[in-house]
């Protein structure tokens, strides 16, 4: 059996393109072919999850079983009650997979969990948002159908965009009129053919032209050299090339099926501080860690009186985040110090965002301030994925590539 | 504005690409020019995107160009480099240099499928370097820098139920270039197991053939290296006529020049980028070198194995060792002198006699440029051999290939005597 990973070639493309092509026609007439979209997600899933990767198919056969019945029973129980302790031991049930495959790696000499499977992140993402939902009772109903349909969504399955229960499922049933539609359809054009400039030309040229390269020349050189510098711009070029690209068609794929995938990328690198770096870089995710992680935090603190300064609240908070993002990267010290270095930029760029208020009149507020502020956010960015790249890693303790 | 209209507008320029690249690549048309200019860089360049392709290496080997296959020393392009001489002194012939560092056996077999015609009953140089002959033969890195889809599809249109091509798809299996194409995998895979190919896969890899065709007219000769000042350089050094004596004295002097910041006669740049640093770690450090034992025989079978099949006339160049230096590396000449026993036994037995065994001159001063690289007079000794080789007629070759030659017993043979 034939096995294509997601965007991954022409192949993919074409297939889809043929796929798709009656829920276009559906859709142009007004018409939702639910039951075919079905059809053909699974045919996707299978496509990704089968032949070679079978057992990735089977572990997130097991997972989605799993997960699926703790939302129902989660659902089941906060309609009666609405205890703490249940709550945590559901959202704990419900990352413990994501935990183990993350761990394993770590403890297992690089050794893969079996329970491992692409895009378990992003899933158990949306479990946990359904569950958080479930409790505050944004979500009154429990719909098997409609959660496998939001889980499974096969276009954003690998790598996000990490959608909301609420906001797919409204575009799942809802009927989109002609005009409107052939906005979408233009709009899902325009997003694929840039993706393919971003991951097929620029990603390919960064990622497998110049990043072997420099990775050679600089290990070659040994300890900090110019090398490792142009390596730093070279990787951040190519990982934001090849996530953006993917974002692109995954966001456009969704458009043709109707479903209005938020966007994952704004810009990034015109970002003017570290704080409007992670409002237009992977956007979807530091939404989700700003919503079920960083504002739950703040706000148990505050209701609990823990903390009296808000300053501290603000920066544990971030500490919190940026840390628990790191470690959902991987347990490897460059992630974890990745996390860190995040927090520290964040909680800096805070301090000055107070200072400049306070001062004003003192401060002067330009093009070239502006053009500065980028260049400096930019380069820091640039640097926390140097450290992401675990080329560093490489570069001290083991000198050569693999 | 209507539906069909605004459909048109969004998928208009989709359909139109689609088209256009149908038209560019898919289908049989459509042969660019290559100009004398493009030609005479490539035959230069030794860059890989030309190495990879058959575009610029069928139209200069239709013309004068003969290729010239060897490895890293083709770039030490001195003023007594082939292509200086060929060009200063106004010969019939042209090299057309193939391989840069990193390219062996197996990457000049596959280099070879697409120039296949070209090759027939004509003349051509191979320099081979003993440094291939290592255990594991070509490292799958370098393999994959020189290795294109073109070249396994032009082999594959071809390819038959023998033990070439058995080998040949065997030993491209074991790299990870033969499974960057789901469909070409398989079709190696089953030459490998000595089955036809199917109708449906003939025709993908005829379609497959067109398009990566047009990819290689198209793009490969957008960024060639331009060395021709290199040559220039190099013929401004020499005189006006050929005379033997006073080149020797000129490579002599050049050799000498080029020579004065170390005890190894080695090149002053090669010393100070490759060596000054490191040079102190090295002593000794080949002494348990060989190259007596390898899966490189095999490979090399297969180039030979090509070149009798299209009864190509070559001459082999097998250069020697910088004397100094292996006395300082510890090299075994002993293991040198097997190697090159076995070697030649390897081309004589099967009919491969235009052999030129240099492996006596590594103690001649200027010989190398640096360690294991011909240079200056070790340049002028080759042309000694192959100006007469290319310029005047030769006697037809008859070659008699032995599958003996590819089995592991051959590969792990050791102890060859010549008689």
């Amino acid at each position: 059996m034939p096995n294509i990973q997601p965007y991954q070639n022409p192949t993919y493309f074409l297939i889809l393109g043929v796929a798709l092509l009656p829920i276009m026609i559906g859709m142009l007439f007004g018409k939702k072919l639910h039951w075919y979209q079905t059809l053909i997600s699974f045919a996707f899933l299978v496509l990704t999850f089968g032949g070679v990767k079978w057992e990735q198919g089977i572990a997130l056969i097991g997972y989605i079983v799993f997960e699926v019945c703790l939302i129902g029973l989660y659902h089941l129980y906060r309609k009666k009650k609405n205890a703490t302790w249940v709550f945590c031991s559901a959202v704990i049930l419900a990352i413990i997979p994501l935990v183990i495959v993350k761990v394993t790696p770590a403890f297992e000499n690089g050794q893969v969990a079996l329970i491992g499977f692409l895009g378990i992140s992003y899933l158990t993402f949306k479990v946990v948002q359904m569950i958080m939902e479930i409790r505050d009772g944004i979500i009154k109903e429990f719909k098997p159908w409609l959660v496998l349909q939001f889980l499974l969504f096969f276009p954003t399955i690998s790598s996000g965009p990490i959608d909301r229960y609420r906001r797919f499922v409204k575009d799942y049933n809802k009927i989109v009129t002609r005009d409107k539609y052939l906005n979408l359809l233009d709009k899902a054009v325009w997003y694929i053919f840039l993706g393919f400039l971003y991951k097929f030309i620029l990603a390919y040229y960064f990622g497998s032209r110049l990043q072997p390269m420099v990775a050679q020349l600089a290990l070659s050189h040994g300890g900090m050299s110019w090398w490792v510098v142009a390596y730093t711009y070279v990787y951040s070029m190519h990982l934001f090339f090849d996530f953006a690209g993917y974002s692109l068609f995954a966001v456009g794929i969704s458009y043709i099926m109707g479903i209005e995938t938020p966007m994952n990328f704004n810009r990034p690198f015109k970002a003017h501080n570290i704080k409007d770096f992670w409002n237009r870089w992977h956007m979807t995710l530091s939404f989700w860690f700003r919503d079920y992680i960083y504002m739950r935090l703040v706000f148990f603190i505050m209701k609990n009186k823990l903390i009296k300064s808000r300053i501290t609240i603000a920066n544990l908070g971030y500490l919190t985040l940026f840390l628990i993002m790191g470690f959902w990267h991987g347990v490897t010290w460059y992630y974890i110090v990745y996390g860190l270095f995040h927090a520290c930029a964040i909680i800096l760029c805070d301090a000055w965002l107070r200072f400049k208020k306070k001062h004003q009149a003192r401060i002067p507020s330009n093009k070239f301030t502006e053009g500065l502020a980028i260049f400096i956010t930019f380069n820091t960015v640039c640097f926390s994925f140097l450290i992401f790249s675990g080329f560093l890693n490489v570069l001290f303790f083991h000198g050569t590539l693999n | 504005m209507n539906v069909f209209k605004k459909l048109f507008k969004i998928f208009g320029p989709v359909l139109i690409a689609a088209l256009l690249l149908f038209i560019f690549l898919i289908s049989p048309f459509g042969v660019k020019n290559i100009s004398q200019t493009t030609i005479q860089k490539a035959a230069l360049s030794q860059s890989p995107n030309v190495f990879k392709g058959t575009a610029v290496k069928e139209a200069a080997m239709s013309q004068n160009y003969v290729p010239f296959f060897g490895s890293s020393e083709l770039s030490r392009m001195d003023a007594l480099h082939p292509s200086v001489l060929a060009q200063k002194y106004h010969r019939d012939y042209r090299p057309f240099l193939l391989g840069s560092p990193g390219t062996q056996s197996l990457t000049h077999y596959w280099g070879m499928q697409g120039i296949r015609k070209q090759l027939t009953n004509k003349k051509a140089v191979f320099i081979i370097s003993p440094q291939w002959f290592v255990k594991k033969g070509v490292d799958p890195n370098a393999f994959s820098f020189y290795y294109s889809n073109l070249e396994t599809v032009e082999w594959l249109r071809q390819a038959g139920n023998t033990r070439m091509d058995r080998y040949a798809a065997s030993r491209l299996l074991t790299m990870p270039s033969a499974s960057s194409s789901e469909t070409l995998e398989k079709c190696i895979l089953k030459v490998a197991a000595g089955q036809q190919l199917s109708s449906t896969e003939k025709t993908y890899l005829d379609l497959k053939y067109n398009m990566l065709k047009h990819e290689d007219q198209m793009f490969s000769m957008l960024t060639l290296k331009d060395k021709r000042s290199l040559i220039e350089t190099g013929e401004k050094q020499l005189p006006d006529t050929y005379n033997t004596a006073k080149l020797n004295k000129i490579a002599e002097n050049l050799g000498k020049a080029n020579t004065t910041n170390n005890r190894f006669n080695v090149d002053n740049n090669f010393w100070n980028k490759r060596l000054k640093k490191s040079y102190q770690k090295l002593r000794n450090e080949q002494s348990n070198f060989s190259y007596i034992k390898s899966v490189e025989y095999s490979d090399f079978e297969l180039v030979l194995n090509q070149f009798a099949k299209q009864n190509t006339n070559v001459l082999f160049i097998i250069p020697p060792i910088n004397q100094k230096w292996a006395d300082y590396t510890g090299l075994s000449m002993n293991m040198i002198h097997q190697f090159n026993r076995k070697i030649k036994y390897q081309l004589n037995s099967q009919g491969f006699n235009n052999v030129v065994d240099l492996s006596d001159d590594g103690s001649s001063p200027y010989f190398m440029q640096d360690t294991i690289h011909l240079g200056w007079k070790g340049w002028l000794k080759v042309d000694q051999y192959v100006n007469p080789f290319l310029s005047k007629k030769q006697k037809a070759p008859n070659y008699k290939i032995n599958n003996y030659f590819y089995t592991k017993n051959w590969q792990q043979k050791e102890n060859i005597s010549l008689d």
